[in-house]
């Protein structure tokens, strides 16, 4: 046998999204490695990267040296191998795990992670919530690698005013996966003479907290308080009621509901929400709810609140004119401070609309008029544009917001006043017959939410899928049904699965 | 503008004799035919060659300095027919593309130069786009080399061994007059690492002596009886001379062991692969010293009987590694072992997958099972590190989701097919035939548009079928790269030759962007060595097209109400709708810089945006699903009752427009916002808004105030 050698390269594997750097961050190593006197190969399957994919960046790294010594150029590798990665640095929480899948990340790997979410198509598209979990991904890789190195890299990124590259970069030297100085790190930052300062500053961040990491734990279980939040003095004795006399597992919800219903219409408005609660503990009690943690109660708190504060016009125009509305504006564009900022919303209101404000009489008298409809429809065929920072479009808004008053007669109040009524008396009914199944009726209302052909879709397949419940045989109206059915009611727009479900 | 510049790696070119050239794969390729002294380059763009037409675009500083002249291809069978060059003249020239496809465009031009016979060295490298990362069907080019005779070259995938191979490659084509291929794979285009450098060589005949010179010999037209003759050339001659410099040149490689009962038959393309599989196992170092005896292949096409022989006739059996199929190699190497009736056993396909990839992995576990069929059997295979289990893996893959490609954030094609979906929801579901290009990810979410694809500028023949009297009309696509790639003929004119009654979008962003936004016919900028800003409405308009309207793409209303009335005019005739956009990378590349040297310079900037509201904000996401802009994504809802995420733009956002102009059109719900940024903003415009400020202001106090006494400041945490 001829003499073998024991020597061995370093291997990388980088895996990025397009325009987080994957290839910046892989040039620097492999500028960092070669003037370390390393010999560097890397490469890279780049394809559509920058059209959203995920890239995968390879590298290897081989001591000059020891190639000098053996008198033989080393063989590197394309691609990495399962089992053969000795660092995967990883931009995404679900990329992380996706190297663990692929069999990057062994025992004898560092994995190097940010653990923010960039979403994918596949779970933004969902109508409900189509977010993959992301607390098994890290608790799978925490598990398959040798050391772990997660943080959220992504604000870390945003707060030095740089690209999650320089962070990760600064991790990798934090880890002291490599066996390099953090100047000689710098030095290759300094050296492509490129946003210089803030890649610095972007590295530092990612090395100073690299060396604080412990593997991530769980998240801290949110504590329930014994006293009363700080209230306003007209709301406070409401509060006070609640916390005296509803059940401490309805507290947290009940107290949010407060506050949207009170927000949305007032002290009476809350009230009138808090008399219904009233009503629905008492039906949950006569159902055994207190050996069920209040289930019924506590769903009930959270669906009532949204059913009773559905929206309409005077909503969006007071939502729209609020202070902490323009504040989370300018937040979100990132305007910096003083900047001037000119806002236009793009609203669509339609006939349908203006007529659901009108007083409940005259405008179902409006909507159900052929002849107006046609005429006036026209009207309100386009979009329009609104700018709530100039005074008219604002003035426009905030008036409209001021007259609510108007919504308790409104048409669109009615409507939803009645439905309300019809879906309480059927968890009521239903809880009278299956705890559960009363619990899965009250989340129907999950499936109304929004506004024109989206709200009306809801209240569609709400519909149906009460009236095909209601034509099974009474063995088969079970909770799960019917949990199965909302579901379908929520993966399409136009019903597809919904109707496999119904008719299967 | 292509997306990637090398202007700065081009200089590099230049190096003289005898220096470390370091850099990424194509450029070494570059380099080396500047070694070569060759007389012309031409290509066509597309992954993983892509950068090689781009260094070469930007290098024709360098090329003209030693007299080459480059010719950016109309598509890979003009490229194959400027071989045509070499054939009377010793002109050496290389061309390039992505493989299979552009060789399958190439393939009626490169017999005929393969028949015809060259006497300059001609070269063509190809781009296999095989395995991850690949874009296209999975077939092998090797199957062109041998259905024409052309000689294939697979090198190690090394830069030394690239450029040597370059070299050769002139050399070999002109001892036997025979035009060679060299195959890289896609992570050997992009591999970073260094090789000595020769200096570069100017050709030793220029075009322009040629053209003033020129020869004309009836033996190298394909027409009888010359055709036939070249037929018996092929085999006579040109095989026999190829054979005998691969053998004297020891283009082939014998690494590894020099005896043992089993040995390895490696493509050269496949051998750090192998290297590293065998490392893994405990069979080689790192340096590919190994016991084993390994024929590296870095010609596979023609096979060399004789080395062959000489490898195989001593050893009980031998592993062929190939990669894809049909398997070529190893039904040749059975052949020729039988025929000169060498027992050897031969395993290749039965221990190694049939199809895919060829990745260590894959490798590994044909070679456990090559040896485990051995005497003495057992290998002390090393032990892998500690992965977690295959169950626990496949777990989190239910998890881990899919990151299909899709447009970019801001790309004007985006509009076109949320358009086509608004217009399917009126008009009922449509044919759509689609083509090659960016505008192809239409097919994945959330748009799901479109039924089949047949390559490239084929998006409207593709639906040629559907030609007949009916109640919906199909509608196709095609890039404007494909449009002048050959869409021009076998799309638009074949459907205006049969009086064609559908409709044909084409999606205009000024560029060839999905190979890296190269310049076109139609590009709007301007291009000093090359002929742009022709438009391809005029070009349809001299073809026939009596029915065509032109519509920027971010107008979403009015492209429903073009798209509308093209599916629905009483009007007979093929109808083309031009979709008219720049690629939103290209613009940003050029817009970008001069904002901001314009806010750096204290002008007066407006900076648009848009936003959602996430109060107002439903968490049905409709606007995605019609949308898919990468920059418009979900997050936690702020509100802790409501328990779906809400829409939500990212700082990526560039303005385009489009979320907001899809609300509008598919009337959604009133979250959208654009917000307009003041940089350096005039004496008016502080004027102006510290007055609404002031008022605005005023007001939201006083609602704050009337609501204080009901709010709840602090609940849970």
């Amino acid at each position: 046998m001829s003499a073998r050698n024991s020597d061995r390269s370093i291997n990388i594997a980088v895996i990025a999204m397009g325009g987080q750097g994957g290839g910046v961050l892989s040039k620097w190593i492999l500028d960092l490695a070669q003037s370390q006197g390393y010999i560097a190969q890397y490469t890279s399957v780049p394809g559509v990267a920058q059209r959203t994919g995920a890239t995968i960046y390879y590298i290897e790294l081989f001591p000059m040296s020891l190639a000098q010594k053996a008198g033989r150029e080393p063989i590197l590798a394309l691609m990495p191998v399962e089992g053969n990665v000795d660092i995967v640095i990883a931009s995404e929480l679900m990329e992380a795990g996706r190297a663990v899948v692929r069999g990057f990340v062994s025992k004898e790997t560092t994995l190097i992670a940010s653990d923010h979410r960039d979403y994918a198509i596949v779970e933004k598209q969902v109508m409900g919530d189509g977010r993959k979990p992301g607390q098994p991904v890290k608790e799978a890789a925490g598990n398959a690698a040798g050391r772990f190195i997660c943080f959220d890299m992504d604000s870390a990124a945003r707060n030095a005013g740089s690209v999650i590259s320089s962070v990760l970069f600064g991790a990798l030297a934090g880890s002291k996966a490599l066996p390099f100085e953090r100047e000689t790190f710098e030095e290759t930052i300094k050296l492509t003479n490129k946003a210089v300062a803030a890649n610095l500053k972007g590295f530092a961040a990612g090395y100073e907290t690299a060396q604080q990491v412990s593997p991530p734990g769980e998240a801290l279980a949110s504590s329930h308080r014994k006293d009363l939040p700080t209230a306003g003095k007209r709301v406070a004795p409401l509060l006070k009621e609640v916390h005296e006399t509803f059940p401490p597992e309805t507290h947290f919800l009940v107290t949010e509901a407060l506050k949207k219903t009170l927000d949305y219409h007032g002290l009476d408005y809350a009230r009138e929400y808090i008399e219904h609660m009233r009503t629905i503990i008492d039906v949950d009690r006569s159902c055994g709810g207190e050996r069920k943690q209040w289930r019924l109660s506590q769903e009930m708190a959270r669906y009532l609140a949204l059913a009773m504060c559905y929206q309409d016009t005077f909503r969006v125009a007071d939502q729209k004119t609020r202070r902490n509305r323009f504040t989370r504006f300018r937040e979100d564009v990132k305007a910096d401070e003083n900047q001037i900022v000119n806002v236009s919303e793009f609203m669509h209101p339609r006939y349908q609309e203006i007529c659901e404000m009108m007083p409940a009489p005259l405008g179902r008298a409006c909507l159900n008029n052929g002849m107006l409809t046609r005429l006036l429809s026209p009207f309100f065929k386009s979009g329009k544009r609104v700018s709530t920072t100039k005074l008219r479009g604002f003035l426009v808004l905030y008036t409209v917001a001021r007259l609510r008053w108007l919504r308790k007669i409104s048409y669109k109040h009615h409507e939803e006043m009645s439905w309300i009524q019809e879906w309480m008396q059927r968890v009521f009914a239903s809880a009278k017959v299956d705890y559960e199944l009363a619990c899965e009726v009250a989340g129907l209302q999950r499936l109304i939410k929004g506004y024109g052909d989206t709200h009306a879709r809801g209240l569609k397949n709400y519909q149906r899928i009460i009236t095909a419940f209601d034509n099974l045989k009474s063995s088969q109206q079970t909770p799960a049904v019917l949990a199965k059915w909302k579901k379908a009611a929520l993966q399409d727009e136009e019903g597809v699965a919904l109707d496999k479900a119904l008719a299967g | 503008m292509a997306e990637r510049s090398f202007a700065a790696e081009v200089q590099q070119l230049r190096t003289p004799g005898g220096e470390v050239f370091k850099g990424e794969g194509i450029l070494a390729v570059t380099k080396a035919l500047l070694q070569s002294g060759v007389s012309y380059v031409g290509g066509y763009q597309g992954a993983p060659i892509s950068h090689l037409m781009d260094v070469l675009s930007d290098a024709e500083d360098v090329l003209d300095e030693l007299g080459i002249h480059f010719e950016a291809s109309a598509s890979e069978a003009s490229a194959a027919a400027m071989l045509a060059a070499s054939v009377n003249y010793p002109l050496r020239g290389a061309v390039t593309w992505k493989s299979t496809v552009g060789t399958n465009v190439a393939s009626d031009a490169l017999a005929s130069v393969a028949s015809s016979g060259v006497v300059g060295g001609a070269l063509v490298i190809i781009g296999e786009d095989y395995g991850e990362g690949s874009s296209i069907m999975q077939e092998r080019s090797h199957a062109f080399a041998m259905k024409s005779q052309m000689w294939l070259l697979d090198p190690r995938p090394n830069l030394t061994s690239i450029v040597d191979m370059v070299e050769h490659g002139f050399q070999l084509s002109e001892a036997s007059n025979t035009p060679v291929m060299l195959e890289l794979r896609i992570r050997a285009c992009h591999v970073h690492g260094s090789f000595t450098t020769k200096d570069n060589k100017r050709p030793d005949f220029t075009l322009r002596e040629a053209m003033e010179n020129p020869v004309r010999d009836y033996d190298r037209v394909v027409l009888p009886p010359s055709n036939f003759l070249h037929e018996v050339e092929k085999i006579e001659e040109r095989w026999p001379a190829a054979v005998e410099f691969i053998k004297a040149n020891r283009l082939n490689e014998f690494l590894g062991g020099q005896d043992g009962p089993a040995g390895i038959i490696v493509q050269g393309g496949l051998y750090n692969t192998l290297i590293r599989a065998m490392q893994m196992l405990g069979l080689s170092d790192v340096y590919g010293q190994t016991d084993i005896p390994i024929y590296c292949m870095n010609v596979t096409y023609p096979l060399i009987d004789q080395e062959i022989i000489g490898f195989c006739a001593d050893k009980k059996s031998v592993l062929v590694v190939e990669e894809g199929q049909p398997d070529y190699i190893e039904q040749a190497i059975h052949s020729i072992l039988r025929k000169k009736g060498v027992e050897t056993k031969l395993y290749g396909k039965d221990v190694l997958p049939m199809a895919g990839e060829y990745t260590a992995q894959a490798i590994q576990t044909g070679l456990k099972r090559f040896f485990s069929d051995q005497e003495p059997n057992g290998l002390a295979l090393t032990s892998s590190s500690e992965l977690p289990s295959e169950h626990a893996r496949s777990e989190l893959g239910e998890i881990v989701p899919a990151r299909p490609v899709g447009f970019c954030t801001g790309c004007p094609e985006r509009p076109v097919f949320t358009a086509m979906k608004l217009v399917q929801r009126n008009l009922g579901k449509f044919h759509v035939s689609c083509d090659i290009g960016c505008h192809l990810f239409s097919i994945l979410p959330p748009f799901n548009i479109g039924n089949t694809t047949m390559g490239y500028g084929l998006g409207w023949s593709g639906a040629s079928a559907f030609n007949t009297t009916s109640d919906q009309r199909t509608v196709s696509i095609m890039g404007d790269g494909g449009f002048w790639h050959n869409g021009l003929t076998s799309g638009v004119g074949n459907a205006v030759f049969n009086k064609n009654d559908n409709v044909l979008v084409i999606v205009d962003n000024g560029y060839s962007a999905a190979t890296g936004g190269q310049d076109i016919l139609s590009s709007r900028a301007e291009n000093a060595s090359k002929s742009t800003k022709n438009p391809i409405s005029k070009a349809i308009e001299g073809l026939g097209i009596r029915w065509q309207r032109t519509v920027h793409t971010y107008d979403i209303g009015k492209m429903v109400r073009v798209l509308t009335e093209a599916m629905t005019t009483p009007s007979k005739g093929p109808k083309v709708i031009i979709a008219e956009g720049e690629c939103m990378l290209n613009e940003q590349r050029r817009v970008k810089p001069q904002r901001n040297k314009m806010i750096k310079d204290g002008k007066r900037v407006v900076r648009r945006r848009f936003g959602v509201d996430s109060d107002t904000c439903t968490g049905d996401h409709a606007c995605i699903r019609l949308s898919g802009c990468p920059s418009l994504t979900i997050k936690d809802n702020p509100d802790p009752l409501r328990e779906d995420p809400v829409a939500y733009v990212n700082n990526d956002c560039v303005g385009c427009g489009v979320c907001g102009e899809v609300a509008h059109a598919a009337i959604l719900c009133p979250s959208f916002y654009r917000a307009e940024l003041i940089y350096n903003p005039s004496l008016w415009d502080k004027l102006r808004s510290g007055l609404r400020n002031a008022v605005i202001g005023f007001l939201q106090r006083r609602i704050d105030a009337r609501r204080r006494d009901l709010e709840i400041l602090e609940a849970y945490s």
